[in-house]
């Protein structure tokens, strides 16, 4: 085999004198062009032109231009765009000749047109031979000094021509047809170093390293006949790269072990800069990576102190941030070498980086997150998101060659993305599995819980305290807790703003915020998470709201104690709270940008709908569910204890609205802080699954409390109707004449009746809970109902009893009590009804004497505004205690007495 | 294509001579390969007439693609890479050209027209190590060319070319 591996030709095989000795003449065939041009592809280059020579078909063959451009090509210097504009300007050139010669064809004699044409011809011809012979000359020159050079390799002329054969890339010209001769000139400087380096039996042999003497020089020849060799494909070619490979890597090797002996004798400006730079002319300066990379490994710390140290079951960082600081530290003073010694500082500083993510950080960080996992899921995701900090910490302190920012910007997502890439995919996974497992768990625990002390339900009902107050200002302070990391809050939407209870709110969150802003930031590299990792280095921020607000959520327990059966604000806290934790462990990821980074921020808002959902249909909804449950099964009538104030189960629903509405807005400020204001959400987006989400929570909030107030309102009319049924007396509004008239004026006096106070008492407490709890549409239609059912109720009530004269007073009063309730609720629809009650209340002021005006205000519509028709109104009058006395008269009036007339 | 291994099938040369030639080593060539695909099982029992190719010359095919028939088909992407296809000549089918230059170039043109890539590989290599170092009188002698350069074409020639000259 190893005959055909040179050009030369010391035993040709027996084939070929076969071949030779067989006469042939006439008999041979002839073989097509196409194939002549495959055999020609086998050829080495000089063999090509040795069969260009033979003849003028063959010369052509030889000579097609897209040969020698492939070549070209394949070492990479032939530049289409520069062939193509160079094509176009001789085009043009072409034309404007050609424009040229027809003006002057126009203006003269088809003698001289004929002259200019000829002469554009000769003139054309000349130029190429001209270009030609360039060609031809140029390298003949430099095949002589290389002649010279292989024989004598010091002469004098070996010192100018080195350089050209150098930079002989640099030198060529992407030219359409005139690609061989551009080649030409490559092969002639490179291809006797090449073809001698092939035949060298040891490195000191080839020609390459007697004519150049400096390591850089040699370094830069080697690398271009690497190049060169790329257009060898004549056989043999992968014997001759691999002579060359071996050689670069003897010559890479020497070199290495003088940049050895420098970094030894820490020669950096001499030794260790000169032979950096020599790797960097050979292949980029790659195999110096390897030497000055770290090696006091163990002195760095040992992954597993941030298991060991912490506390059961726990994970402390702190090893791990004094990890990357003494990385970052020593790092830093590699960093400076490299940008002393290498040529491209910043390139080798990255691959240095990317050695030392892959040997150190990597094997740092991977043996905790997997300890950490098979051991605890909670501390390994504070783990992961802690690194993450850390590592992005790591790679902000560096201090590059280049003082271009954005690339160590670029640069540093690119590093956390690789550390982590790993991780990341786990990491996202479990941390919504742990919080959606977490919070199932909670809400489970408590249904237990709850469903063990199911009867205990009819406890405790909110004392008098103002109730309104009390939710703002847990609000505000868990707003606080909420909006921590971040220093201004935007404007959140509260549905009734208290001053009194903002003012005190706003002073301690100030002091609050004092105590954030005066923590030096700089010593904080995990700012968020770090107050639950690690409490001892920043215990006031996190700790002091934190504390505040559990004292708050406490204080509130307490207060909505009843109600807690049913579902519990602390279980809705504590979701809320497992939820920022996570979102915040996973925020860190999002600014890795790019897909990873939108991973994250799927995954944060995955675990805002996972909230909302086991937070609404498990949580909320059940509890709501149950409420209305307990208002449809009761029965005014049943209940024997009515003496406290409210109906129960409707004042537990009630509470429960209360405490939706606290959620939700909690949930609003969580949406707001955590996913709005950090661009997690897009709140304009209507696409958006987080807003969908929230929109449908609202949505099931809504409908749930619509449901139980349409119940709610069942059940109060029930209880005001058996209030009116129970309490009412007769003698109310017709106190008994004479004998015992005294004793009742003595201790009642013109006020309204027990009965009408307790019922404005139930349905006024009732409404005014609502306060402030649910949307004011809602409530306008709650109110608006509820008047319209108590103004029937009322009715009803009126036609039930039997009214005196003396008994109207008290009648007008209860009247305008009510009045006066409804007039408070600033509904005017409603507010008509009620006054045209109180007018009607007045005919039973009339004396029976003055039957012919009660029949005018009877038959009178406008002054009951259009809501009682005069048959009702003569229905009430029936109610009067001397009806039958009067009904003649009156009568009589209406009808009979204008009818005789007529 | 399990039967396929067992059934033979006719070729029939340009001089009229019949061959039985098993229908895997038939197909090394692209041509019949491609010519039993179209014309389905039925031609597999006709005589498949190869008017381009004398007796001797297919008799030297078929033995080349007896031997090669365990080869992995040839992927067609390679095509474009030439440095792949410039590997050195094994030794069975270097022993294999060892025939007069004839014979050898209607080898190579059988293999062309019968569209077997790797055999026409072979030859166009064994002709150019013919070529190897020849000068270019010697290579006008091989091939029987016939030299219509002028001699100041000959001196422009060699001048343009001088680069490329063998040392």
């Amino acid at each position: 085999m190893s005959n055909y591996k040179r050009a030369s030709q010391p035993g040709r095989s027996s084939i070929l004198s076969t071949l030779q000795a067989t006469t042939m003449l006439d008999t041979k065939p002839v073989l097509p062009a196409e194939i002549l041009v495959s055999i020609l592809d086998f050829l080495p280059v000089s063999d090509q032109i040795s069969f260009a020579k033979t003849s003028r078909r063959m010369k052509e063959m030889v000579y097609d231009d897209t040969r020698w451009v492939s070549r070209l090509v394949s070492m990479g210097c032939w530049d289409e765009a520069e062939a193509r504009r160079r094509f176009e300007e001789a085009i043009k050139r072409k034309r404007e000749a050609a424009e040229r010669a027809n003006a002057a064809a126009a203006g003269a004699t088809p003698l001289a047109a004929k002259r200019t044409t000829l002469f554009d011809a000769g003139q054309e011809e000349e130029r190429r031979k001209k270009l030609a012979e360039e060609a031809a000359r140029a390298p003949e020159i430099r095949v002589d000094g290389f002649e010279t050079l292989s024989l004598h390799a010091s002469t004098k002329n070996s010192q100018e021509d080195p350089a050209t054969i150098l930079d002989i890339y640099k030198n060529v010209r992407s030219i359409r047809g005139y690609a061989r001769q551009e080649y030409g000139k490559i092969y002639g400087a490179l291809a006797p170093f090449y073809y001698d380096l092939a035949q060298a039996k040891s490195h000191t042999e080839p020609a390459v390293f007697k004519a150049f003497r400096d390591p850089e020089k040699q370094a830069q020849m080697l690398r271009n006949l690497q190049r060169f060799s790329q257009n060898d494909w004549a056989q043999g070619w992968n014997e001759r790269g691999e002579v060359l490979t071996n050689m670069c890597n003897i010559f890479e090797n020497a070199v290495l072990r003088e940049f050895e002996q420098g970094y030894e004798s820490w020669d950096v400006e001499g030794k260790m800069k000169r032979y950096a730079h020599v790797l960097h002319d050979l292949n980029g300066g790659n195999a110096a990576m390897d030497h000055p990379i770290l090696n006091n490994r163990d002195a760095l710390g040992n992954p597993m102190d941030c298991i060991n140290q912490a506390p059961e079951d726990g994970i402390t960082l702190e090893p791990s941030r004094a990890f990357f600081k003494t990385l970052a530290i020593k790092f830093n003073e590699q960093s400076a070498v490299i940008s002393q010694i290498f040529p491209d500082a910043e390139n080798v500083f990255w691959t240095l980086l990317d050695k030392v993510r892959e040997d150190i950080i990597g094997e740092y960080i991977t043996p905790i997150l997997d300890e950490s996992h098979d051991r605890n899921l909670e501390a390994y995701l504070k783990a992961a998101s802690g690194l993450f900090e850390q590592c992005m910490a790591f790679v902000g302190s560096l201090d590059p060659p280049s003082k271009s920012k954005q690339s160590l910007e670029t640069h540093a997502k690119d590093f956390g993305l690789k550390t982590f890439d790993l991780h990341l995919d786990l990491y996202l996974r479990e941390e919504l599995d742990f919080f959606t497992k977490y919070a199932e768990r909670e809400v489970l625990n408590w249904e237990q819980k709850l469903s063990e002390q199911d009867a205990s339900v009819e406890s405790f009902y909110m004392g008098n305290f103002n109730r309104r107050a009390a939710k703002n200002d847990f609000l505000s302070s868990f707003k606080k807790v909420v909006m921590m990391p971040v220093t201004v809050l935007p404007t959140i939407p509260i549905s009734s703003p208290f001053g009194s209870s903002k003012s005190t709110a706003a002073a301690s969150g100030g002091n609050v915020r004092n105590s954030i802003t005066g923590m030096p930031v700089a010593s904080q590299t995990t700012p968020d998470v770090d107050g639950s990792l690690e409490p001892k280095t920043g215990p006031l921020p996190s700790e002091a709201p934190t504390d505040e607000l559990k004292a708050k959520a406490a204080l509130m327990a307490n207060r909505l104690e009843g109600i807690k059966s049913l579902f519990s604000i602390e279980v809705a806290l504590d979701l809320v709270g497992s939820a920022r934790e996570g979102l915040g462990r996973i925020a860190v990821f999002i600014r890795l940008g790019g897909q990873a980074g939108e991973e994250a921020r799927e995954q944060c808002e995955a675990i805002f709908i996972t909230l909302l959902k086991i937070l609404g249909q498990d949580h909320v909804k059940n509890g709501f569910v149950k409420a209305v449950d307990h208002l449809s099964k009761y029965k005014a009538r049943e209940v024997s204890d009515h003496d406290q104030e409210g109906v129960a189960p409707l004042v537990t629903f009630i509470e429960l609205v209360n405490v939706g509405d606290l959620i939700s807005q909690m949930i609003d400020v969580f949406y707001e802080q955590q996913l709005a204001a950090p661009k997690i959400s897009d709140r304009n987006d209507f696409l958006d699954p987080a807003g969908l989400a929230k929109k449908k929570w609202e949505q099931m909030l809504d409908e749930s409390v619509a449901a139980g107030l349409n119940k709610g309102i069942d059940v109060l009319m029930d209880e005001v109707e058996y209030i009116c049924a129970t309490t009412q007396l007769p003698t109310d509004f017709n106190p008994p004449p004479a004998s015992q008239e005294k004793g009742t004026q003595q201790d009642g006096d013109m006020g309204p009746t027990q009965t009408a106070i307790r019922v404005k008492d139930l349905v006024a407490s009732h409404t005014n809970m609502l306060v402030g709890s649910t949307e004011k549409t809602m409530l306008d239609v709650f109110n608006g109902e509820v008047g319209l059912r108590l103004f029937t109720a009322v009715c009803k009530h009126l036609k039930r009893q039997r009214i005196s004269t003396e008994g109207a007073m008290k009648l007008i009063a209860d009247m305008t009590l009510y009045y006066e309730y409804i007039r408070g609720l600033k509904n005017q629809d409603l507010l008509a009804y009620f006054k045209a009650l109180r007018e009607l209340s007045q005919i039973y002021l009339i004396d029976a004497k003055h039957a012919k005006e009660m029949a005018t205000i009877i038959a009178d519509g406008d002054r009951f505004g259009g809501i009682f028709r005069a048959e009702e109104v003569y229905e009430y009058a029936e109610r009067r205690a001397d009806w039958y006395q009067v009904k003649r008269n009156v009568e009589r009036a209406m009808y009979g007495m204008d009818c005789s007339v007529m | 294509m399990a039967a396929s291994e067992t059934t033979t099938i006719r070729l029939q040369s340009n001089d009229n001579h019949v061959m039985d030639v098993d229908k895997a080593v038939a197909e090394r060539s692209l041509l019949i390969k491609n010519m039993l695909e179209d014309l389905g099982d039925a031609a597999a029992s006709e005589t498949i007439p190869i008017p381009n190719v004398t007796e001797p010359v297919l008799r030297k095919v078929i033995e080349w693609c007896e031997h090669h028939r365990g080869d992995p088909p040839a992927t067609n992407e390679e095509e474009s890479d030439t440095r792949k296809r410039t590997t050195e000549i094994e030794e069975w089918d270097q022993k294999f050209m060892q025939v007069d230059q004839e014979m050898l170039f209607e080898i190579i043109l059988a293999s062309n027209y019968l569209d077997i890539k790797p055999l026409l590989d072979v030859g166009c290599k064994t002709v150019a190590n013919m070529i190897k170092g020849k000068s270019p009188e010697e290579i006008r002698k091989t091939f029987n060319i016939t030299n219509d350069f002028t001699p100041e074409e000959e001196e422009q020639i060699r001048r343009e070319n001088e680069w490329a000259e063998d040392r």
